[in-house]
């Protein structure tokens, strides 16, 4: 990328106070902007699925899990992010997908269609700036298998303007920094090439990490797991008000093995592995799918659709709380309440003060994420 | 099933524990109070009890073996009083046995007291597939059976337990204060260390080791207890009538579908997978309880009992029940040709291939399940399960 790049970035990306906080005061001003996230339709939740009939969508869902909107994709998606102000998000393509599609929320109205540079595909994640004047995404630069994070311009045009290294190979997940200006991204260490599908090319050598990144894209923490957790994939992360990261990983070992799947980390510190010891640690089956703290922060909880459960954790003491089942459950998100979850059959439901709660079934099978709106 | 090893037929109850409690010391006077041969009455029947007599009734006493022409309506009621209720009702009494025998000689190499041990662990891999709600609450199937062990924690707290002192050791022999500790030095693999390795079993003085063995039998017997009180006191009506748990007869056939997949994995990649790890790398003492030569015998077990489970799951379909019948028939034959207790073969190239080749049938078998069996119910190849990112 150019320098200019770098400077936008820097010049346009400061922390500000949350979507809700900025809307109030915009609307206390007398000033709300033509389309807001107040409008009424905006959905609550947007998630990708899969049509009985094998056609891809995203969904824009209401509080109650109704679908508001279904936007067809070409091909499979994964997650989405919104913008921190407009009422949009961008849904992006599973990787090795090249397509991330701009949605109005208010009608799942197609935008625009942002297609990678040559030479790179998306990896299903990416995040907004702050001001929401730009948006990163995660990518793969597939002929050196390098980590990079996309760059488009995002107050107008969606314009292309350049990329920065991930710190690592295989960046997946992304979150905007709580506690300073910058990214978090999650490098699950996994080399792949389009010419070979989805087949991981490096596991004797992989090494995960979760990277601290300024908007100029300088490392600025890093935290790597040592021994064994080295063929822990960090793939899927989520954001405490307190800048607290908690990450899921994927185990690449041999199955059966006791390893934890969730961790906690704030940089300058080392990680605080959850469960570690506990047994049920093998009812997740080595594959954390999407993970997400509770509306006050003390707790934490990691999806597992090949164990069919979904396991919450006190953040302080990393102690098992308790375990939900549900057939294929991955997506999740933060609810006032809890937590919402959503399923390969199609369910999405609360869990809320222990129990599943107000189930609704779509004839449709989600996808790996719930992305929370407002 | 393998008839040597259904020994001990169990005579068939009248009723179900009357208030059964879960709490060790109620446990451990109803195991207690009653001699072996009663067989499940030890687990202290003294009275009618109304919403229990229809299971009584209706119940078998063995897991069956064969499955009957079924309609999908029948499904649900075969599985239950077929295959649910018999397995966890014998794993209680076999494992009652266990504990009574361990109280009167805990002496490792008695014949006794092993043949109570094989029998008891015989009945908890014909129901180990069924990890859903009585075995996953308070963590009781961790607490009877902590494998595969990749960390090495039951050696290390058995030495540790063993190396106790008097004032530990006597804790041992409070059934409600054993069950606070870690699974790793509970349940039959634990047990099955004490009884037939050597190298953990000298690390204390007999009387130490029998003070475990006698605690870690007892605690068996309190869990398998409780998980049949479980079933037979709400759980096989969660099943019977939808609603709370489950929210249609649908939901209950998925679930029994997971455990189908559940064995059908244990067997493949943990009882096969482990030993077998890869060509230039095999793992013979990955190998699932090498130390009492039951790896084969367990392989043997899991394809008999996963077999009537898939065949009632597929019920009317008479197409796929030949299909499935027929996959099992061969993984059958292949295992019960097998002439290698312990899965030692896998080191020998010349050998190796007759465990690998029954793997890939066991993968057949999976196959057909995930392909076939699974959309008959309504169960979607897992959309994220077997393809997540």
């Amino acid at each position: 990328m150019g320098t200019d790049a770098v400077s936008e970035a820097r010049s346009k990306s400061r922390p500000t106070a949350s979507r809700r906080g900025f809307l109030a005061g915009l609307l206390a001003a007398g000033m709300a902007p033509q389309a807001s996230w107040a409008d009424i339709g905006s959905p609550a939740y947007l998630a990708a699925g899969r049509t009985m009939d094998g056609r891809f969508l995203l969904a824009g869902l209401d509080h109650t899990g109704r679908i508001l909107f279904r936007h067809p994709l070409p091909a499979r998606g994964h997650a989405a992010t919104a913008h921190p102000t407009r009422p949009e998000a961008v849904a992006f393509a599973r990787r090795p997908g090249q397509f991330a599609d701009v949605i109005d929320c208010r009608s799942g109205q197609a935008l625009t269609r942002l297609t990678p540079p040559p030479g790179h595909h998306f990896y299903g994640h990416g995040t907004y700036s702050p001001d929401g004047n730009l948006l990163f995404t995660t990518e793969n630069a597939f002929e050196t298998g390098e980590g990079r994070i996309g760059l488009w311009e995002a107050s107008t045009t969606y314009r292309r303007i350049g990329s920065i290294a991930s710190g690592g190979i295989g960046p997946h997940d992304m979150r905007l920094r709580q506690d300073a200006p910058g990214l978090v991204v999650a490098n699950g260490g996994i080399q792949t090439h389009p010419d070979s599908g989805r087949a991981k090319l490096n596991l004797p050598a992989m090494q995960p990490n979760l990277s601290y990144l300024t908007l100029e894209g300088e490392v600025e923490h890093q935290l790597q797991l040592d021994g064994d957790l080295r063929l822990n994939s960090i793939r899927h992360l989520a954001m405490r008000a307190d800048g607290t990261v908690g990450f899921a990983m994927q185990w690449q070992g041999d199955p059966g093995a006791d390893l934890p799947i969730v961790g906690l980390h704030r940089p300058g510190s080392t990680a605080l592995l959850i469960a570690a010891e506990d047994p049920r640690l093998r009812n997740l089956q080595g594959y954390g799918g999407s993970i997400a703290f509770s509306p006050d922060g003390h707790e934490v909880a990691v999806t597992s659709p090949r164990g069919g459960v979904v396991q919450v954790a006190d953040c302080a003491s990393a102690t098992l709380l308790r375990e939900h089942w549900l057939t294929d459950v991955c997506g999740l998100a933060t609810d006032r309440s809890g937590f919402v979850v959503t399923t390969g059959q199609g369910r999405i439901a609360r869990l809320s003060a222990g129990a599943v709660k107000d189930p609704i079934d779509h004839d449709l099978a989600w996808d790996n994420h719930l992305i929370p709106l407002l | 099933m393998n008839p040597t090893v259904m020994t001990q037929p169990v005579k068939t109850r009248s009723a179900a524990p009357k208030g059964t409690s879960t709490t060790p010391a109620r446990l451990r006077a109803s195991v207690w109070g009653v001699g072996v041969a009663m067989g499940l009455s030890l687990l202290a029947p003294t009275g009618p009890l109304q919403a229990e007599t229809k299971t009584a009734a209706t119940a078998a006493t063995q897991m069956a073996t064969t499955v009957p022409a079924l309609v999908t309506d029948q499904q649900v009621e075969w599985i239950l009083t077929q295959h649910i209720l018999p397995g966890f009702d014998q794993l209680a009494s076999q494992s009652a046995a266990l504990a009574q025998t361990a109280n009167q000689t805990c002496r490792h190499d008695d014949p006794a007291l092993q043949q109570a041990f094989a029998d008891a662990f015989d009945a908890w891999i014909r129901v180990n597939h069924l990890r859903f709600g009585p075995t996953e609450a308070e963590n009781r199937a961790f607490a009877l059976a902590f494998w595969p062990d990749t960390r090495g924690k039951i050696p290390d707290a058995l030495r540790q337990a063993l190396l106790a002192d008097a004032e530990t050791t006597a804790g041992f022999a409070d059934p409600a204060a054993f069950a606070t500790q870690s699974v790793a030095l509970r349940g039959f693999y634990a047990l099955e260390y004490l009884l037939y390795d050597a190298t953990i079993r000298d690390v204390a003085e007999p009387a130490q080791t029998c003070a475990l063995i006698r605690a870690i039998a007892t605690d068996i017997a309190a869990t398998t207890a409780a998980i049949r009180a479980d079933w037979h006191t709400g759980y096989a009506d969660q099943l019977r009538r939808p609603g709370d748990r489950y929210r249609s007869d649908s939901e209950v056939r998925q679930e029994l579908f997971k455990a189908l997949n559940t064995g059908l994995q244990l067997l493949g990649d943990m009882r096969l997978g482990r030993p077998l790890g890869g060509f230039d790398k095999p793992r013979p003492k990955r190998a699932e309880a090498w130390r009492s030569a039951r790896s084969l015998h367990h392989i043997r077990l899991t394809l008999a009992a996963m077999e009537p489970l898939a065949l009632a799951l597929a019920a009317e379909d008479t197409a796929l029940a030949d299909q499935l019948r027929a996959a099992f028939d061969k993984a059958r034959a292949r295992a019960a040709a097998l002439q290698d207790p312990t899965l030692a073969s896998v080191t020998i190239p010349a050998e190796r291939f007759r465990i690998e080749t029954l793997l890939q049938d066991v993968t057949d078998l999976r196959e057909i399940v995930a392909t076939e069996l699974g959309p008959r119910l309504g169960v979607n190849a897992g959309f994220n399960s077997l393809d997540g990112d």
